[in-house]
């Protein structure tokens, strides 16, 4: 029999954090098409099949002309773009998180060329978590460790069943490990978030905290840990019998584990949530060993923090303006900016701002020239002047990207990107090259 | 017909996920992430079926979307959007000083808008073009 389809073992999946790195993808030989995709989550199956040529993909560069994003060539494309970031007196490097290392370090040198701001997703999702780390610190883990050792393990304002889907299975739920030989039975799972969350329906204990008052809950359970009695019935919704039982539970673990998401990082208090949370895990060191761990989104956002910090010293939100980085996320974010209209240009690579920022900074994002590095259209790409095809790293290019505990994989190339489509990396350094020209160096 | 102080908030769901690598232009998408979950007793108090589009309104802006009921309530008194356009009509982009705009927690009222039109994902941010 003749073989129809090429299998790709081991392959990673780039679409959040959780980076499982199990996926078997079959491709069509005649078609060099994703034909299946095994052991993917819902999300991850799609965005492989997604890969394939179709009417939402982007196959050559394209220039906006007399309002029509127009077929141009590669060099008259990076000419246009390398022009537009040459002549902007304020730009912004956005996006990176969806890409591979290499790509977020071509952006990091480009940044500097231009004297622009430089900034990652977690601006809008865990930026409060970074500058909460920077200022307390945070005891962490590999999420092996988690698995084979949690006894105990906390969601705060996050649902992986959603976001996450095979968080569980494979790190902090059902999975068997060396410690936990018997898998669910073996941990005891608690979810602290307002909505009774699909996440909450599977856990043993659901604490359900009134929205933007997680700050008073954390708080509290760290008063009532050091034997506080507490003169109140209740706190952010929580009554007090319940804190105490949680505290009791929280003590007598062997191995705990706090992951949290955007419930924390994008309600009021935002970096202060999380510090203080920061403290009660530490806090509860003294009776076991407890340990936190951010939820990341995009599989390569902790790339983006990891690449921009080792080459300026700040995970996101980095000003070049006056030649050297400078960092004040409240100031130099993009969204803040934005607000402010104080950029020029931007260049967004591998993400969709468009929809992904509040409506007035995407106002102001459309009134200036935009250029996207994007495989896909989107309600960024489509209203870009410049659109430079990309292909999918971790799909149609190699590369290295961070798993939310900081580990690094390696993506594998499982086929040929479609049509003229060319990597992050390349098309960056492609600009990079230009910008250079332009400005004499 | 109309609901006053409720809370918003947004996040992922994995339908909204699914979507957005289907194609965010898609009609799909709109179904996934142009909707806003009830609690199951605020919702009747709408008095309309599920899938009615509502206009939601904060203090930074205001969107249609359709109606649906939560499968994660119950929730009384909180409205949930997933993340993505629809969402982003409504969010405080204040960041308190941290860089993060406010995403949860925002104050909203809702009104049944039986003929409202729920626009695609291109549609809604192309209005913010040229304005």
């Amino acid at each position: 029999m003749v073989e129809k389809v090429r299998t790709v073992t081991d392959v990673c999946c780039p679409f959040c954090g959780t980076l499982c790195d199990d996926l078997e993808i079959d491709i069509d030989l005649k078609t060099d098409q994703v034909v299946e995709v095994r052991n993917g989550c819902q999300i991850g199956t799609k965005k492989f099949y997604a890969s394939n040529p179709s009417e939402h993909r982007f196959e050559k560069p394209l220039i906006k002309k007399n309002g029509e994003l127009t077929e141009v060539s590669w060099e008259e494309a990076i000419d246009k773009a390398a022009d537009i970031l040459v002549k902007a007196q304020r730009p912004l490097l956005y996006g990176f998180s969806s890409t591979e290392c290499e790509a977020q370090s071509r952006g990091v040198e480009l940044a500097e060329l231009l004297n622009a701001i430089l900034d990652n997703t977690a601006s809008v999702c865990h930026g409060p978590s970074l500058l909460a780390i920077q200022d307390v610190g945070a005891s962490l883990a590999t999420l092996g460790e988690i698995k084979n050792r949690a006894d105990t393990v906390i969601f705060w304002g996050s649902n992986p069943v959603h976001a996450h889907p095979r968080h569980l299975s494979r790190y902090s739920d059902f999975i068997r490990g060396y410690f936990r030989t018997d898998g669910r039975n073996d941990r005891y799972i608690i979810v602290v978030d307002p909505r009774y969350t699909h996440t909450a329906q599977i856990a043993d204990k659901y604490i359900k905290v009134k929205p933007n008052e997680d700050y008073e809950l954390i708080q509290s359970i760290r008063a009532v840990l050091r034997g506080t009695d507490l003169d109140v019935k209740e706190v952010a919704g929580v009554p007090i019998e319940d804190i105490k039982e949680l505290v009791e539970r929280l003590k007598s673990a062997n191995f705990g584990v706090l992951f949290f998401g955007m419930g924390l990082t994008q309600s009021l208090a935002h970096h202060r949530n999380i510090e203080t949370a920061i403290r009660l895990v530490t806090e509860l060191n003294d009776y076991n060993k407890f340990i936190l761990i951010p939820m990341r989104g995009h599989y390569n956002v902790a790339g983006a923090n990891q690449v921009f910090a080792w080459n300026t010293g700040y995970a996101y939100s980095i000003d070049f303006s006056r030649g050297y980085p400078r960092y004040n996320p409240g100031e130099f974010s993009s969204v803040q900016l934005l607000m402010r209209d104080e950029v020029d240009a931007s260049l967004v690579v591998a993400s969709d701002p468009g929809s992904n920022f509040p409506a007035g900074a995407v106002k102001n994002l459309f009134k200036h020239p935009l250029i996207a590095i994007e495989p896909h259209k989107t309600p960024t790409s489509a209203f870009a002047d410049v659109v430079l095809p990309a292909a999918i790293a971790g799909i149609e290019c190699e590369g290295t990207a961070y798993r939310m505990d900081k580990v690094p994989l390696r993506l594998r190339k499982v086929k040929e990107a479609p049509g003229e489509s060319l990597s992050d990396k390349e098309i960056l350094e492609r600009i990079i090259e230009k910008v250079k020209g332009k400005l004499g160096e | 017909m109309s609901l006053d102080d409720l809370i918003l908030l947004t996040g992922r769901t994995i339908n909204q996920g699914v979507a957005l690598e289907g194609g965010k232009a898609s009609r799909e998408n709109v179904r996934a992430a142009g909707i806003c979950a009830f609690d199951a007793d605020d919702f009747k108090k709408l008095d309309c079926l599920v899938g009615t589009p509502v206009k939601v309104i904060t203090d930074f802006g205001e969107v249609v979307v359709y109606s649906t009921i939560s499968e994660e309530g119950p929730h009384p008194g909180i409205i949930f959007i997933p993340m993505g356009p629809w969402a982003n009509q409504l969010v405080n982009p204040n960041s308190q000083g941290c860089g993060t705009p406010i995403y949860k927690g925002i104050n909203a009222k809702v009104e049944v808008v039986k003929n409202g039109k729920v626009l695609n994902a291109l549609e809604l941010i192309g209005n913010l073009k040229n304005v």
